[in-house]
């Protein structure tokens, strides 16, 4: 079959197939004259006889397509050589072939092939064939391959096969004889039924797929060309454009788990917010561990505490535990006026967020906390837990609040070094132990630090007015230790003091218990330590740090230089 | 030493087959390229600019191709159409385009230039790279959409009974006739199984695609010649 095909195509290489105006007669066709011809077919015997030109009707050379065919033709070929090389190969090497592989395109081969010949079936009705391209190969088989006589092997089997079949019957009439041949047919086409059912019922039984196609299908009808033509204007919608595929913004957080390729590249929610924006409060947060060096004696208790106050304005106690968040580089706290450090706080991170961070993180610092409180002498610890709470206190109420924090401070601080300056936080740390510092040294030192970071603790303090939670101290401590100055029963040589820090401690110790309530008592405090400013000036900032939660005392520890020399100084 | 052609446009047609066909149209293109396919299984990411971020709107899309060990990351960057008389024309389509490999920060550089999401999809499916007159990559791919952000895992196909099929071929501005020439004439191969046309073109199913597959699909007894 092949190579009939081929046959074809040979002669059909020295087909010229285009409108020229040439003598040339393509393949020296002869136009069937015969009278049942399509009216084309007369047109163009017509347009022989007159103009011995020979031009294809349009219709017939576009079915036709010769180059097409001979293109499909020459692929099939090299197909079809593929499979033999690549049964060449297995015979040489001696593996077993992969049977599925090769049936597979044996019978796209197959398909290609009824194809080609299909369609040229369609179109050879008008054109005969006759040999152009005769050499000494061809001279030979040529006869044989037009003819359509059968070989002289082949009808002499046939004969002897039709005398097998009508043995019996030659007597018979004609009539008789059709019958019973079609009763055998009837027999034998039974039997062959029979036997394809019980292949069918095996095959469904040992559950071997079915290599015989269905039946062809019925065209389709409306209804389902419909939906066809539905699903298809969805998909066709779906992949250039992106229809029914957009989430709606409200479903656009990241699902727990991401997959794998993406869960280092995200860092925040993506989706309709732009990326960035929690991620340098969020690196505030983490980029102030808490301190967790052990505290000393009693003695480097107040030491640290100082030092730490002045060292670390942006101490954070909260420990970002979530994984969504980023780790940016250090936050450059130190730098009050730094820019960076002013938008920090004023970008807070989303209430979502600020919610979910403390509460990740009071747990975290509740331990770190509660380790801290083994170390230290028993009054310390009771310090740290009021602080503790209070801060803890202070953190469930960050999230409700925003912005504006920092300028409260200046504004309520109201010492004249501050004005001007965005306080923060920072310098709400600097509080405690500070106090006995020099106001005003102390002053420019603290706003050194004030930096930014720890807003959401800030943001806590500007409710509460920053005040005077001061609980310090200042030269009115008993050089004894300083630890006294922390607690609040203070009985400093300063009058002014003394009355302030007991307004405090009273209004500590109520805090101590950690109700929010005890915020409007530092308010309380605040208008009336606000009198006594001027004392208080170095206060104020401690004030604020003692409200934005005791961190101030987690950061005690470091050490720094300054505050060990002012202190002293405030002792002399 | 030849000039390293820039191919910054390309010849895409598009198709769908019947999902229960798709097996078939493998042995059919198995046979016709002569390579072996590949499996696909790509997450795309649609991003585009915001409103703040230039005058033009501008799109790119993100492919990471996920079945590789290593996620590789593709930035696809699709231009305009040609127009005209000579594009209407030729039967496939004919567009910019630009392609490059890029890291998995890509994501996160796109995000912080202003693009936001837009849209993303899930291809899974195979395809065949081959030449033939051009280079010509052939994608049957079913598509998925995510419910949930990103996730891939729990993708379901926009369309469970169709599959599109893709056939595109990088071109240049010089030889992007003998590429869509190259293009359309294989296309004509998958003519039994589908018809192929310009995106945004609907085609339907082909009527003899049942036929086709059954034939592919069987041992090749039924047809006698």
């Amino acid at each position: 079959m092949i190579n009939i095909l081929f046959f074809i195509t040979d002669y059909l290489f020295v087909v010229k197939l285009r409108r020229v105006e040439r003598e040339e007669q393509l393949w020296g066709l002869g136009q069937c004259g015969r009278k049942g011809e399509t009216k084309k077919g007369r047109r163009m015997e017509g347009e022989l006889v007159q103009q011995q030109q020979e031009r294809l009707n349009q219709a017939v050379q576009q079915q036709l397509n010769l180059e097409q065919v001979k293109m499909r033709a020459i692929s099939l070929f090299k197909a079809i050589s593929r499979i033999l090389e690549d049964f060449d190969a297995y015979a040489r090497t001696n593996t077993t072939p992969k049977w599925q592989d090769i049936l597979g395109q044996y019978s796209m081969v197959n398909l290609e092939l009824f194809n080609i010949v299909d369609d040229i079936k369609k179109v050879s009705k008008p054109f005969l064939v006759y040999p152009k391209n005769v050499n000494a190969d061809n001279a030979t088989i040529l006869p044989v391959m037009l003819s359509t006589k059968l070989l002289p092997e082949m009808e002499t089997e046939d004969t002897s096969k039709r005398d097998q079949l009508l043995q019996g019957m030659q007597n018979l009439p004609i009539a008789t004889q059709i019958d019973k041949l079609k009763a055998r047919l009837d027999m034998i086409a039974g039997a062959c039924e029979g036997a394809e059912k019980v292949l069918a019922d095996t095959r469904k039984a040992y559950c071997f797929g079915t290599r015989q196609g269905p039946a062809i299908a019925p065209a389709l009808d409306k209804g389902q060309a419909a939906k066809i033509q539905e699903q298809e204007n969805l998909l066709r919608a779906a992949v250039n454009v992106g229809e029914g595929l957009r989430i709606p913004g409200d479903q656009r957080h990241i699902t727990a788990s991401l997959p794998m390729h993406l869960a280092d590249v995200f860092t925040v929610n993506e989706g309709a917010q732009s990326f960035p924006e929690g991620s340098s409060n969020n690196a505030y947060m983490k980029n102030t561990p808490l301190s967790s060096n052990s505290m000393g004696g009693q003695n480097s208790l107040l030491q640290t505490s100082g030092s730490q106050l002045l060292g670390r304005s942006a101490a954070s106690p909260n420990v970002a535990t979530s994984a969504t968040f980023d780790n940016t580089a250090a936050s450059p706290i130190p730098y009050a006026n730094s820019p960076r450090s002013s938008t920090n706080m004023m970008n807070t991170p989303s209430p979502q967020q600020q919610t979910s961070q403390q509460q990740q993180q009071q747990p975290t610092v509740q331990q770190q906390q509660r380790q801290k409180m083994m170390q230290l002498p028993q009054q310390q610890q009771q310090l740290l837990a009021q602080q503790q709470q209070f801060r803890q206190s202070a953190m469930q109420g960050l999230g409700q609040l925003h912005g504006q924090h920092q300028m409260q401070f200046s504004q309520q601080i109201g010492h004249q070094q501050f004005q001007g300056r965005q306080l923060t936080s920072g310098h709400v740390q600097h509080g405690i132990g500070q106090s006995q510092l020099n106001q005003g040294n102390q002053m420019t030192r603290i706003s050194q630090f004030s930096g930014a970071a720890n807003n959401a603790l800030f943001s806590a303090a500007q409710t509460t007015p920053n005040t005077q939670m001061i609980p310090n101290i200042s030269a009115g401590i008993s050089s004894q230790s300083l630890l006294p100055r922390m607690q609040f029963g203070l009985s400093g040589n300063n009058p002014q003091r003394n009355h302030a820090s007991q307004m405090l401690n009273d209004q500590m110790f109520s805090m101590g218990g950690g109700n929010p309530g005890g915020m409007m008592s530092i308010q309380q405090q605040q208008q009336q330590q606000q009198s006594s400013q001027g004392a208080f000036g170095g206060m104020a900032s401690n004030a604020q740090n003692l409200q934005s939660g005791m961190m101030t005392l987690q950061n005690t520890q470091q050490n720094h230089p300054n505050f060990s020399q002012q202190r002293q100084q405030n002792q002399q | 030493m030849q000039l390293q052609k820039k191919a910054d446009m390309e010849c895409v047609v598009q198709g769908i087959i019947e999902t229960q066909h798709v097996e078939a149209l493998e042995i059919l293109l198995q046979g016709l390229c002569g390579v072996q396919r590949e499996r696909l299984r790509i997450h795309e990411i649609c991003l585009k600019n915001g409103p703040n971020l230039g005058l033009v709107a501008s799109e790119v899309r993100l492919l990471c191709d996920l079945e590789q060990t290593e996620p590789s990351w593709t930035v696809r960057h699709i231009g305009g159409a040609m127009r005209g008389a000579g594009a209407e024309q030729i039967s496939v389509l004919v567009r910019t385009m630009v392609e490059s490999k890029v890291s998995k920060n890509v994501l996160r550089m796109f995000y912080t230039l202003g693009y936001k999401l837009d849209h993303e999809l899930l291809r899974v499916g195979f395809s065949f790279q081959f030449n033939r007159g051009a280079q010509i990559t052939v994608t049957v791919s079913s598509v998925n959409k995510m419910l949930k952000l990103h996730a891939t895992d729990e993708a379901v196909p926009v369309t469970p009974g169709i599959q599109m099929v893709e056939v595109t071929a990088p071109a240049s501005a010089e030889n992007y006739t003998e590429v869509a020439a190259a293009v359309s004439s294989f296309c004509e191969y998958l003519a039994p199984l589908l018809h192929l046309s310009k995106p945004g073109v609907s085609t339907g199913v082909v009527p003899t695609a049942a036929a086709a597959a059954a034939s592919l699909m069987s041992d090749g007894g039924g047809t006698t010649l």
